[in-house]
């Protein structure tokens, strides 16, 4: 393939998975994010049985791959107020970030991809009392865990902000989001040195 | 290659507005033109584009060894001398490039051909990524193209990956900044920033107006933040001769594009290579204007000046008769004069160039921009393009 399989663009809170067409004719499953069991059983693309597993896939890579923490507090520190569930792996007590949702690839139903987990957005990318609706939507579920809620994640108008067992967000804007580092110690000596011939040229300064 | 005519989306301003693209229309006319699309074989992508445009990267390398060693050559590029050690130091010291554009004639017969090299501040670069990528996906589930087509655009990750690998040790700290008022340059450095975010590291905006310098000699943002690596959609032309221009060798700031991507980013470029390379198949003959061998250019050739953007003030002659031109502001450091491609796209009064992207100088993706004018202008619509299966 000479293109990309996936493209995810924060700002706009899309995430965007190419089709793996199996030119048999079928149509393929509109939905790439489900976030919940039901929620995907109800959505009529995939069978119940295809739903249960690739739910279960999910939790139990869950399980495997997301950041473990000792403390309640340690985790809500990154995934926000009620975005972790204690868990018991392998007989010791850790809280892990919560089960926001299940992603799969287009074409899920011919291939052999696995289902992945969806976890709360991180603190970074949607602080507290963010007014982002991609944070907002995400916020508003994450203390059911697995609950119903928003819907597709082709669907910006619900677009929700997740993050991936290994630290990606894919939705809402993170860039602003990150807290400033110390300003320096210099003192400004001047502003506005750059910039004067794209106030002369009336063409574009790029190409 | 085939010029296909398609049916847009019904809704196809919501749907390219729902990716963020904000500059489908720009001045009230139709930028972003889903009624055709070109379609090419895998082979033409291949043996035509893709390899021909990693072909050209690596001669334009072997170019800026040699031109950084002659002084007759940075003068003829009108490269100010009081950056010239500036440029070669960030040559010597290895500094990575994140992006380029070859605009390229071809009409699927015969090589690929240079027409220009935008090595410094290309656009368009959203819509090549996500944009006709996302289109491409809608075409093949409506139906109004094959399933299993393919697109030559791996922009996305290829991006991501070449962030990631731009400066050590990563993540770092990086700022973006383009010119206030323009929808198009906020939208490209938008787009990289959400590519750099997701590469790990912390991105920050500022417009370029709002750069300071601290009195440490470091640049800064808006918010007095210290500059290390800045990426500026923003050419190296103007930044020399700008009063920042004295400050930037002792600003200790990593940018992005490297100084070095200067010597590529004009005009000049193409009389160089075609002096290195003469009979290149893939470079149209050359030469500064004011050569003697200018009386060995076809009679239907092509007027540059050394700067330009977005066709201003290029000039296409026959036999001495003005055919086509663009006004524009800019020639007072020079021409080139440069044969006009044969193979150009061509079909019922429009005219197609092809962009080839490269990201950290590999060929990754491809771009179409239309015109009714052979000279492609700021004005040109974009149309996207599919391989065949």
């Amino acid at each position: 393939m000479k293109r990309s399989t996936q493209i995810g663009l924060g700002a706009a809170g899309v995430l965007l998975v190419a089709t793996a067409w199996s030119l048999t004719g079928d149509d393929p499953p509109e939905n790439l994010v489900y976030n919940s069991l039901s929620e995907c059983q109800a959505g009529g693309q995939l069978s119940l049985q295809q739903c249960e597993t690739a739910f279960s896939e999910a939790a139990a890579a869950r399980i495997k791959d997301a950041p473990k923490f000792r403390s309640q507090s340690e985790c809500e520190a990154q995934y926000g107020a009620s975005g972790c569930n204690s868990a018991s792996i392998g007989g010791a007590q850790y809280f892990i970030p919560a089960l926001a949702g299940f992603m799969l690839a287009r074409g899920f139903s011919g291939g052999q991809a696995q289902a992945q987990p969806l976890l709360p957005p991180t603190t970074a990318s949607c602080p507290p009392g963010s007014t982002q609706p991609e944070c907002q939507q995400a916020r508003s579920s994450s203390s059911s865990s697995g609950g119903s809620g928003g819907t597709s994640g082709r669907s910006s108008s619900s677009s929700r902000a997740y993050s991936t067992t290994s630290g990606r967000a894919f939705s809402a804007a993170s860039g602003a989001a990150i807290a400033r580092a110390g300003v320096s110690s210099s003192s400004v000596s001047s502003r506005g040195g750059f910039g004067s011939f794209a106030r002369s040229f009336s063409s574009s300064s790029s190409s | 290659m085939r010029r296909i005519a398609l049916p847009p989306r019904p809704d196809w301003t919501q749907q390219v507005e729902r990716l963020g693209f904000a500059f489908h229309t720009i001045d009230g006319e139709t930028y972003w033109d889903e009624s055709a699309a070109f379609a090419f074989t895998l082979e033409e992508i291949e043996r035509d584009i893709e390899a021909p445009s990693e072909a050209i990267e690596q001669l334009c390398f072997a170019f800026i060894e040699k031109a950084l060693g002659s002084e007759q050559t940075l003068t003829k590029l009108a490269i100010p001398a009081e950056h010239w050690d500036y440029i070669r130091a960030s040559w010597q010291r290895g500094e990575r490039n994140l992006y380029g554009r070859l605009d390229l004639a071809y009409d699927g017969r015969g090589p690929a051909k240079l027409l220009e090299y935008n090595a410094d501040t290309p656009t368009a670069l959203f819509e090549s990524s996500a944009v006709q990528w996302d289109w491409l996906e809608q075409a093949m589930a409506r139906g109004v193209i094959p399933r299993g087509s393919d697109q030559f655009n791996s922009l996305h990750e290829r991006l991501i990956a070449a962030f990631k690998a731009l400066r050590e040790p990563s993540p770092y700290r990086l700022h973006l900044t383009c010119v206030e008022g323009s929808a198009e340059d906020k939208g490209t450095v938008d787009y990289l920033t959400d590519c750099a975010v997701q590469a790990g590291l912390d991105a920050r905006f500022t417009y370029i107006e709002e750069l300071g310098l601290l009195s440490d000699g470091r640049f800064c943002d808006g918010a007095n933040q210290p500059i290390e690596t800045l990426f500026k959609l923003y050419p190296w032309e103007w930044m020399f001769r700008e009063s920042y221009g004295k400050a930037l060798a002792g600003s200790g700031c990593q940018f992005i594009e490297p100084p070095w991507k200067a010597l590529l980013s004009n005009k000049g470029l193409l009389a160089c290579l075609w002096e290195m390379e003469p009979g290149h198949p893939n470079l149209l003959p050359a030469f500064f204007e004011g050569d003697p061998r200018c009386a060995t250019l076809s009679p239907r050739h092509v007027r540059k000046p050394l700067y330009s953007r977005e066709g201003a003030n290029v000039t296409l002659i026959e036999r001495g008769r003005v055919l086509d031109s663009d006004d524009g502001p800019y020639g007072a450091e020079g021409h080139v004069l440069q044969d006009a491609a044969l193979n150009l796209f061509s079909e019922d009064g429009k005219y197609a160039v092809l962009g080839s992207w490269l990201v950290a100088s590999q060929a990754c993706g491809l771009c179409l921009r239309e015109d009714a004018s052979p000279i492609t202008k700021n004005t040109s619509r974009f149309l996207p393009h599919y391989i065949e299966p």
